[in-house]
């Protein structure tokens, strides 16, 4: 398969089950609203060090918010309920809670599941915080030296969340590599239910499980994509490749993430791009397979 | 066979007082056209049956629609658990009294003691309410302890008295003793509150967007932007379409703390523009 020239690898990209949460952070500008939204998806591009992994999924207008102010909502992914609960907590009580005139509420109201990162939090009012019910929901009032800082009590859990959508694109430059991500990136962004956690949407150092010669290593660099071992190593890269970039994708269910992808990959087959590939780990540890070719021929997982 | 929605017509206008409890959706989902006309209703002690006072068409659905002038009608949906109860016309007094579900809709006034005791669900009454909205019942010792009860006109004496949980919203004006003893929960007053609002208050809030007499049991805080009054007022304003004015969602809000001695955890945020 080929997209205005560029190859399409007959492969897949392994992800992962998460489970994930939605946050609607407000705040009385946008840019307070931003400020916080940026400091809590702050370090959460991978669960293998940053325990979690968190991004902007897209701005909101004053209308689609619970208090009518700007606000910006942010997806937050962990391995397990537990963990979930922990850095919900952790992080809305250092960024949302410290942040001029933000507010956090719950953006998954029809969850089933769900964690009361809200009420671990109320006790830093001291027993000065106050408790009211909205519409069935209950949100804590903490006094804080500003003011009021006015926090959900309970977040909803979307069990089926998928983390670790990914693909390559194998380019023969470096700057050819850079502006088919962005492009990707740019055609991905905003799209409801997905984020991109790495910096600018795009990661330079894939990994590969494990480390031939260092013990204890969690995750490695991915020598088969790295053009300047090409000779020492058992490559993966076509030849005419001298950059791979990976877009990696976390969405809140598998068939978001598809398209998601398909967006991402269309937008990437431009000038320079030799190819476009997938990291997996020959389908083994991750129960979510996205086959590139099916996901590019509009089919579902 | 199960309709979508029951409809009861008025016969012809019903000139004393009339006693129909009983009369929920939750119940009516459950009966033939012909069990719901026998449906028993009292005309002081003399007991007669809802088909002699209503046309009855439909059956079997918790969607109940009733048409007709019923001031004099007391205790629709009353102790109501689920379902939908749609009134076009005023009704009499303790309409949706001790409701713990479902939504009422009263498209016109409401009597005395509507949403007395309430513990969910919603109340939404279009016109006026009477007196002792959302509050406790004869000798109980917490009013409504739940749900919530909107009311776009004006409302009467001791609304929300001794709630214990749950919001009331009164578009327009309220009579003395608002949120008398009040334990918990919000009333919000679009319009002006009548005289010793809060009295004994243990905690709860009052919200105040229009003139308000503070006690001089309540002790001054600060004046600041409470982002729960915006998100409370959006609410109010999406949910039942009850609308303030857009200045008061930003405020500025004095907040006074009270009610001294009992022991003073509740609240009056009074709504303080610069001109007042």
């Amino acid at each position: 398969m080929e997209i205005r020239g560029v190859f399409i690898q007959d492969t897949f990209a392994e992800a992962f089950g998460m489970r994930a949460a939605r946050l609607i952070i407000t705040a009385r500008t946008l840019k307070w609203a931003r400020e916080a939204a940026l400091k809590l998806t702050g370090f959460a591009t991978s669960v293998i060090a940053c325990k979690c992994e968190a991004g902007i999924e897209r701005e909101l207008a004053p209308a689609e918010t619970p208090d009518a102010r700007p606000g910006v909502s942010v997806l937050f992914f962990t391995m397990d309920m537990d963990s979930l609960g922990k850095r919900l907590t952790e992080r809305i009580g250092q960024t949302v809670l410290t942040c001029p005139t933000a507010s956090c509420f719950d953006g998954l109201p029809a969850a089933v599941d769900r964690l009361p990162a809200g009420r671990a939090l109320r006790v830093f009012g001291d027993k000065l915080q106050i408790s009211k019910i909205v519409g069935g929901q209950r949100y804590w009032r903490i006094p804080v030296m500003e003011g009021e800082c006015l926090v959900q009590e309970s977040f909803g859990v979307q069990k089926k969340g998928v983390g670790g959508g990914n693909f390559l694109v194998l380019a023969a430059s470096a700057d050819a590599g850079l502006a088919a991500a962005e492009a990707a990136v740019d055609a991905i962004e905003g799209m409801p239910g997905v984020i991109l956690p790495f910096p600018g949407g795009v990661v330079r150092s894939g990994s590969k499980v494990g480390a031939r010669n260092y013990k204890g290593m969690i995750a490695s660099t991915n020598d088969a994509y790295c053009p300047t071992v090409r000779p020492r190593t058992k490559t993966e890269l076509p030849d005419g490749v001298n950059a791979v970039l990976e877009v990696v994708l976390d969405g809140l269910d598998a068939p978001t993430i598809n398209r998601a992808m398909r967006a991402g990959i269309e937008a990437a087959c431009r000038p320079g791009v030799r190819a476009i590939g997938a990291g997996n780990y020959g389908g083994k540890l991750g129960p979510y397979h996205f086959h590139l070719r099916q996901v590019m021929a509009d089919g579902d997982v | 066979m199960s309709s979508d929605v029951i409809r009861l017509t008025l016969r012809s206008s019903i000139d004393q007082p009339v006693e129909i409890d009983g009369l929920t959706p939750d119940r009516t989902a459950m009966l033939s056209e012909a069990e719901i006309s026998t449906l028993p209703v009292f005309i002081g002690s003399r007991r007669a049956a809802l088909g002699d006072f209503f046309v009855v068409d439909g059956e079997r659905s918790n969607r109940l629609h009733i048409d007709g002038d019923l001031r004099n009608v007391s205790g629709l949906g009353a102790a109501m658990t689920s379902g939908e109860l749609l009134v076009h016309g005023s009704v009499g007094g303790r309409v949706g009294a001790g409701m713990t579900g479902g939504s009422i809709e009263i498209d016109g006034d409401a009597g005395d003691d509507a949403g007395l005791g309430i513990s969910g669900g919603a109340l939404r009454i279009r016109g006026d309410a009477g007196d002792r909205l959302g509050a406790a019942p004869a000798g109980a010792a917490k009013g409504m302890t739940g749900g919530e009860i909107a009311v776009s006109g004006s409302a009467g004496t001791e609304v929300a008295a001794r709630a214990r949980r749950g919001l009331v919203a009164v578009g327009g004006d309220v009579g003395a003793d608002a949120a008398r003893a009040i334990i918990a929960g919000t009333l919000v007053v679009f319009g002006r509150i009548g005289t010793d609002p809060g009295r004994g208050s243990k905690r709860g809030s009052i919200v105040a967007l229009g003139e308000i007499e503070i006690p001089s049991t309540y002790e001054y805080a600060c004046t600041y932007q409470p982002t729960y009054v915006r998100m409370l007022l959006t609410y109010l304003s999406r949910r039942y379409g009850m609308t303030a004015e857009a200045a008061t969602l930003d405020g500025p809000y004095a907040r006074y703390c009270g009610d001294a001695g009992h022991p003073g955890k509740g609240e009056i945020l009074a709504y303080t523009p610069a001109n007042r």
